[in-house]
């Protein structure tokens, strides 16, 4: 209910302020390539920060932006596209392969990858192949296809198996996820997006990247970023298991033990 | 509604389900004098806990059911205090091994695949042992002859071995040296394994030491606080994988379910008590060899590297 209403709120904001958000927006200035038509990209995020707290069952976050057409001479022409890139702190994963060994299932040597973003979602207008050719895309590293994970897998079958397993798996957790029409415009120059974050989001320093492609061209680029962490009870919890473990423990224990015996108490009949 | 995050498995659980898993486990540990771990640890990582959180975490919920079980036993007298003393001097020290020995194989990458042998190889022969005994029992009573599971007056090696301590609660006067050797490997087992160590601790007890049925339960239980106290110390400390939200809702549905667990307990003869719980033992056997056996859903499996 809460959320329906400053989704709503938001719109609102949007929709009357669209020439004012500009001066709000975070981005350093866009990268505009020398030669193209000067059309920015603005957006920013309704929440910048976002508490995990006993409640917490997922949340949803809007992306919203607008295309600065004031500089273009020809806005008419041309298609624009924008894609939105969602991404959590890098983490370091393991991925076994389970082969048969004397008719038991066994865990074979794992592969490390070094740098797999915890949560990685790509949100465009369109099918972001049709958006842009896949070496622009690669260069900007826009897409799951085109992340090395910290690890060479060209060439060998068996590197390319293991690193498709591992993507499955992620999106099986819904910390990959793509939507290729996920990104909606309102008009010709507003548009939203909204990110879905699962229950089991990472904690972190999230980075939200905007681009705005014009045939198939990068015409700009906005970066903004929000912060996921625990909060209230969970906060201090969380903090106390890493920082003061083994009082932690007893805290655990002692916690166990008194249960103990309010619950023989409670229910003895003598 | 009833969604309730866990800080440390930071996953979001249902309150109702962990409170009702903590009751069902609660219930068997009252009836039988096991810890139940055997069927928490596995249960939790049915429901999506990660196995370290499901193991510590387990330990600490069977601290609470231990604590309010032992209370119920102890009214009754079956606490052999001083059976108890040796079991726990041996147990602390085989656990602390045990969790030293896990964390070594887990730098090989194959502690999963260990526990899961060990498990089956344990469970499987207990259990096996367990029904073979408690059905021959239930066919010589229907026979009409008298049963007991202790053949007091009868000697074996036990009794040639030094160190001879009085248990009068058990009527025994044997070594210290059987308890303090089956303390510390049922000890190591249990922080090895993730649970109390119950299900081998009372036939060794019954079978091995000969203590009477009555006194076994109670006496088992009330080193498995011990035990399980230990062992939810080093994982917390060494492993950080103790959640004690998930705790807190399993230690409330164990100690209620625990009560119950204890009178049920009552109404059964103690050779029926062990046919149900070898069947239970056999039945976790048979699951986790089937995990080993049968060709896995998904070969490929992920893992946060750790301190990453």
């Amino acid at each position: 209910m809460r959320a329906a209403v400053l989704h709503l709120a938001l719109l609102l904001s949007l929709l009357l302020g669209a020439a004012a958000q500009a001066q709000d927006a975070v981005p350093p200035p866009p990268v505009v390539k020398p030669g193209t038509s000067q059309e920015k990209v603005q957006a920013d995020i309704s929440t910048r920060e976002i508490a995990i707290q006993s409640n917490f069952t997922g949340v949803e976050i809007l992306i919203f932006g607008s295309i600065d057409f004031s500089d273009t001479r020809t806005p008419a022409f041309g298609s624009y596209d924008v894609v939105t890139v969602v991404r959590g702190p890098n983490k370091p994963i393991v991925v076994r392969k389970k082969t048969r060994m004397a008719g038991l299932w066994v865990n074979g040597p794992g592969k490390t990858y070094t740098q797999v973003p915890s949560f990685y979602t790509v949100l465009s207008s369109r099918p972001i192949r049709a958006i842009a050719s896949d070496d622009v895309l690669r260069s900007l590293g826009i897409g799951l296809s085109e992340l090395n994970f910290g690890r060479d897998t060209t060439g060998s079958s068996q590197e390319q198996s293991f690193r498709t397993a591992m993507i499955r798996l992620m999106e099986d957790k819904r910390l990959f996820t793509a939507n290729d029409s996920g990104v909606v415009f309102i008009g010709r120059s507003l548009f939203r997006a909204t990110v879905v974050l699962p229950v089991n989001v990472p904690t972190g320093r999230y980075v939200v990247d905007v681009y705005l492609f014009r045939d198939g061209e990068l015409a700009s680029k906005t970066q903004g970023s929000l912060e996921i962490s625990k909060a209230g009870i969970e906060a201090v919890i969380y903090e106390m298991a890493f920082h003061k473990p083994f009082l932690y423990g007893l805290l655990g224990v002692a916690i166990a033990v008194f249960a103990g015996l309010i619950g023989w108490f409670a229910f003895r009949r003598d | 509604m009833f969604q309730i995050y866990l800080p440390i498995a930071e996953i979001s659980v249902n309150l109702l389900v962990m409170l009702g898993l903590g009751a069902a486990v609660g219930f068997l540990s009252g009836m039988f004098g096991v810890g139940g771990g055997f069927l928490l640890t596995p249960l939790l990582m049915l429901s999506g806990i990660p196995p370290a959180i499901a193991v510590a975490t387990g330990a600490n919920q069977i601290v609470g059911t231990s604590v309010s079980g032992t209370l119920a036993q102890w009214r009754r007298g079956n606490v052999d205090l001083h059976m108890g003393a040796v079991l726990i001097a041996g147990g602390v020290a085989g656990a602390l091994f045990g969790v030293l020995l896990l964390r070594y194989l887990r730098g090989l990458g194959q502690s999963g695949l260990i526990i899961s042998m060990t498990y089956v190889f344990f469970l499987g022969s207990i259990g096996a042992l367990m029904l073979w005994e408690s059905v021959n029992a239930m066919r010589r009573q229907r026979a009409g002859k008298t049963v007991s599971a202790r053949k007091s007056g009868q000697h074996n090696w036990i009794h040639g071995l030094p160190f001879k301590m009085r248990f009068p609660r058990s009527r025994l006067y044997i070594s210290a040296i059987p308890p303090l050797v089956i303390g510390g490997m049922v000890g190591l087992l249990a922080a090895f394994l993730g649970v109390g160590g119950g299900f081998i601790m009372v036939p060794a007890m019954i079978y091995i030491l000969r203590m009477p049925t009555n006194v076994v339960i109670g006496t088992s239980i009330f080193q498995i606080i011990f035990i399980t106290a230990v062992v939810t110390l080093l994982h917390a400390t060494l492993n950080h994988t103790l959640d004690i939200v998930l705790a807190f809702l399993l230690i409330i549905g164990g100690v209620i379910g625990g009560q119950f667990g204890v009178r049920a307990g009552q109404k059964l003869r103690g050779e029926q008590l062990r046919a149900m719980l070898a069947l239970m033992v056999l039945g976790v056997a048979l699951r986790i060899l089937y995990d080993l056996v049968a060709r896995p859903a998904d070969l490929y499996s992920i893992i946060p590297v750790a301190g990453g």
